[in-house]
């Protein structure tokens, strides 16, 4: 029991932690050295790793989808999509997907004389199943080793912790004020019933007793 | 067009919700605040006086600039989506 407990637990864990890694901001500083549009289908199950754009879309079983191909600062090769998320999941809002492609296009650069980006994405590279994260924006920066802060991402989980501390006093609150008082009722209630049925026993006994006393005058009275 | 709708109405849902929450929570806060507040300078139990008392002061609550803060469930949602769809864009 000890062990279902903690494995459900763990797998909530992990379901929540994946969540927010897959769809919060994350940055990349990369190498832009080329685009490119490719048609891609969409008609099994991996349909959950590209964007519904916009309501054509759901529609249609294949289209082009834009990439932004890159190399990282250790040599690895990183491979983005570029697609409008429009006013669905996640809530990118993301409308400037040929900006962006024109923008990628605009900083391509060589290993010779490279220039390196920081893309801001969401998503996951999954090799297996054609999976690729989302490009968000693009951004020049000095170098390869430049720290980028994560406000975005440092605000969010701040802002999460006070909705859920709201949403506990607010629980606290409801049950000292709405619940409790309940409880008190009923507790009292029951106490009461209690005595009743303990009243009622002694009556009971009474009733007995008196059964009892009036059996026993049939009993003769002890011979003298 | 479908999708902004959808977004329109599940965000809407969800902020009433919230708005709700939101107030019944403050205006039990506010009542508790004043039960305590006559009871530090009262003695005895529930009166006719305490709960005159109680209702005068959740009247001026309901005209409170706190209960008007509540809005703000529908307001900064509003400008946070307005906010992301800047920096996303431009």
């Amino acid at each position: 029991m000890k062990y279902a407990k903690w494995t459900v637990l763990t797998l909530i864990a992990l379901i929540v932690f994946g969540f927010f890694h897959y769809t919060l901001p994350q940055h990349d500083i990369v190498r832009v050295v080329n685009t490119y549009q490719e048609r891609q289908d969409l008609n099994d199950w991996t349909r959950i790793f590209w964007a519904k754009p916009d309501d054509q879309s759901t529609g249609l079983i294949n289209r082009d989808v834009q990439f932004i191909q890159t190399v990282k600062a250790n040599n690895k090769p990183m491979v983005y999509r570029n697609e409008d998320t429009g006013w669905s999941w996640p809530p990118y809002f993301k409308f400037d997907t040929a900006n962006l492609q024109t923008e990628a296009e605009d900083a391509k650069s060589t290993a010779a004389a490279p220039e390196w980006v920081s893309v801001t994405h969401y998503g996951w590279r999954i090799e297996y199943f054609s999976a690729f994260p989302n490009a968000i924006s693009i951004k020049r920066v000095e170098g390869p080793d430049v720290t980028i802060i994560p406000w975005f991402n440092i605000f969010f989980f701040v802002f999460l912790g006070f909705v859920l501390l709201m949403l506990r006093r607010m629980w606290l609150q409801f049950r000292e004020r709405s619940i409790d008082p309940v409880l008190a009722d009923v507790e009292e209630a029951w106490d009461s019933v209690d005595q009743r049925a303990d009243e009622a026993a002694e009556r009971a006994r009474g009733v007995w007793g008196r059964f009892r006393a009036w059996l026993g005058t049939w009993k003769g009275k002890p011979r003298r | 067009m479908i999708a902004f709708l959808r977004l329109a109405v599940f965000g809407f849902i969800a902020m009433t919700v919230m708005y709700l929450l939101l107030s019944i929570y403050s205006r039990s806060v506010e009542r508790e605040r004043l039960e305590k507040e006559w009871d530090g300078e009262h003695d005895g139990g529930e009166s006719p006086a305490r709960d005159a008392y109680i209702e005068a002061g959740m009247r001026d609550y309901e005209k409170s600039l706190r209960r008007k803060l509540i809005w703000l469930v529908y307001v900064i949602p509003t400008l946070g989506v307005l906010l992301l769809i800047y920096l996303t864009n431009y």
